[in-house]
């Protein structure tokens, strides 16, 4: 077991590789000058030069990639442009709000969607099935701005629209961001469960006698979460990363928010740091999710 | 000599998405299960033999139904008991063990776990004395290294480990009634003898009765002692064991007789009954088998002929028995 998750570890490295040398590479066609950036036009030939110069802007392209490699194992990745402060700083500063809301979504996402599409699958084809596959499906389907403007217009007389200040203003951001995971959840529980009960193991826990709620309880939900459960790992390093929209939209200063303003900025490195490190994030859901899932099916278990 | 089940006329139908009317699987079927005996069912795939049993679980899928009928056990009518009353003799005093060990055992649970399950449902022993009492189970099944296998998870079974896991299972509570739904047809056939001698066995040791649902006659020949043969969704044929090997009567068990592979002079063909199994929705009107009867007359295809006594409890759905000689 030790083995194979230290396996799962070391495959990870030249992806994140990978990662990084087209992340660094995409901005470098990116046009826009960031000396003209920084100082606007009223500026001399020479000045910006040396700027140049000093920021390493003329050295060939794998020179710069092999020191931001380098700087990067050191924990540095950079300095803003903008804001003159370590990038690492910055993304450190930003996490915890996009951590919070993420665990929030997250936990919005599986406490509605678990249950909502067991209820589904056990009543199939009723109102409730017919009405929570409904609802799920509308938060699948609509876009996530849209969701947050109507919720800001409907609720803007009791909860924050705008801001953290306190827990009141992850509300809505949460339900934003959950919707639609849980919808997804609600859906992939219910069509597993549905799909697991009709398995001979299950006709022979009832050969048992057990009662129809222990049969779903016992026999029919592991088997039926054990694709779920890797779907949720993945999910929330999506929504550690995937915040962005949510993040502008209800001004909450975290790591998307950052990613925002150094797109509008051209703020290569800040940008460049943000989205290594939701890739990061990514890569660590997907490792998580693997050995999750190893962990919970006896069958994929690697004695 | 008192029966442990008597299913009475027993009508089952089954729903069909975008068809009006239900298709009738198993039609007016009688049966005694005499205590402590081996009954076997036998027919083609789709005659019903299956869902008669399922339905006296009440284990039918959603969409089947009994429409009539009744199945008296210990006193009481199954098909009308109450859902809890009916859980309670379900796996306590009647077990079931089914075709597939490969996919009938729960894959993530351990086959320990699967086991003693039931045994604490029924008997309220708690977690150390269940386990004991399984893995004494395990051994009487023949499973070797039984505290070893009780953490086995299924996959990490054979088929034959498997199918003698789902035999404890059904053993552990010491049924009265065992009914075995093709229990060795997944199995190869060194370990289909395996598997019957423990069922022999078992039930020598317990007393229990048991009903053999089967294709196989090789199996209905090595354990049986009264064999009921249906065709259609009917019992088409009564007879104990000896009987129907001596002196079958019906057309369509002589087909089933003569279709046996044996020792035949190679390159003849093996014989076989020709035609198919009628649809459910389009029964022909007389007897259900004449459209592939060879011996079929006008009669046969108009009229239905009824279940008559040939003398000694050996009944058969036929206006003209025993026709063309010895089957064999």
């Amino acid at each position: 077991m030790v083995k194979h998750i230290a396996k799962r570890i070391l495959v990870t490295i030249p992806v994140l590789l990978g990662i990084v040398l087209l992340i660094f590479f995409m901005l470098q066609v990116v046009p826009g000058d960031p000396v003209t950036v920084m100082m606007k036009e009223h500026l001399k030939e020479d000045v910006v030069e040396g700027l140049r110069q000093s920021m390493h802007l003329d050295d060939p392209f794998f020179v710069r990639y092999y020191h931001y490699i380098l700087d990067m194992l050191h924990g540095d990745l950079g300095t803003s442009w903008k804001l003159s402060r370590p990038v690492t700083g910055l993304i450190a500063g930003a996490f915890p709000y996009t951590l919070r809301l993420a665990v929030a979504a997250a936990l919005f996402s599986w406490i509605m969607g678990i249950p909502v599409g067991i209820i589904s699958a056990v009543k199939k084809n009723s109102l409730i099935d017919h009405l929570s596959m409904g609802v799920s499906l509308f938060g699948v389907s609509m876009p996530v701005f849209w969701v947050a403007l109507i919720l800001q217009n409907t609720f803007k007389n009791v909860l924050p629209v705008s801001g953290v200040k306190s827990w009141t203003g992850y509300i809505l951001p949460t339900i934003v961001l959950g919707w639609s995971s849980a919808g997804r959840i609600a859906r992939l529980t219910r069509s597993n469960l549905l799909e697991v009960l009709r398995n001979d193991y299950i006709r022979t826990a009832r050969s048992k006698g057990l009662s129809p709620l222990k049969v779903i309880t016992r026999h029919a939900l592991k088997n039926a979460l054990i694709p779920v459960i890797t779907v949720m790992a993945i999910q929330i390093s999506s929504l550690l990363s995937g915040a962005v929209i949510t993040e502008s939209v209800f001004a909450i200063p975290g790591v998307g928010s950052l990613a925002v303003s150094a797109i509008n900025n051209r703020d290569m490195p800040l940008l460049q740091g943000t989205v290594i490190f939701t890739a990061l994030l990514i890569i660590a859901g997907n490792l998580v999710a693997d050995i999750l899932y190893s962990v919970i099916d006896p069958r994929i278990r690697v004695d | 000599m008192s029966n442990i089940l008597e299913i009475r006329n027993l009508v089952v139908s089954f729903a069909s998405d975008g068809l009006k009317d239900r298709a009738v699987a198993v039609n007016g079927v009688d049966i005694d299960i005499p205590a402590g005996k081996t009954v076997s069912l036998v027919g083609e795939s789709g005659c019903g033999k299956s869902v008669t049993s399922l339905s006296v679980m009440g284990l039918l899928a959603d969409n089947g139904r009994v429409d009539s009928g009744e199945a008296i056990f210990g006193g009481k009518d199954l098909l009308k008991l109450p859902d809890k009353q009916l859980r309670e003799i379900r796996g306590n005093r009647i077990s079931m063990i089914f075709q597939e060990p490969m996919t009938s055992l729960n894959p993530v649970l351990t086959v320990g776990r699967q086991v003693d399950e039931a045994l604490r449902l029924h008997s309220g022993l708690d977690k150390a004395a269940a386990r004991k009492r399984t893995i004494e189970i395990f051994e009487k099944v023949g499973i070797p290294e039984p505290e070893r296998r009780y953490g086995c998870y299924p996959h990490q079974l054979s088929g034959g480990l498997r199918q003698r896991v789902m035999i404890g299972m059904a053993m552990v509570l010491q049924p009265d009634l065992l009914i075995a739904d093709e229990p060795t047809t997944a199995l190869d056939v060194s370990i289909e003898a395996q598997i019957l001698r423990l069922m022999r066995d078992l039930q020598k040791d317990s007393g229990m009765s048991i009903l053999m649902i089967t294709h196989n006659l090789g199996v209905v020949a090595e354990i049986c002692d009264w064999v009921y043969v249906m065709y259609a969704g009917e019992v088409v044929e009564k007879a104990d064991v000896f009987t129907l090997f001596r002196a079958c009567a019906h057309p369509y068990t002589r087909g089933l007789m003569a279709s046996l592979p044996r020792m035949t002079p190679k390159g003849q063909r093996l014989y076989n009954i020709m035609g198919t199994v009628p649809n459910l929705r389009a029964m022909p009107v007389g007897c259900r088998f004449s459209p592939r009867c060879e011996f079929a007359t006008e009669r046969c295809r108009s009229e239905k002929p009824p279940l008559t006594d040939l003398g000694d409890r050996h009944l058969c759905r036929c206006f003209d028995p025993r026709m063309g000689g010895d089957a064999t």
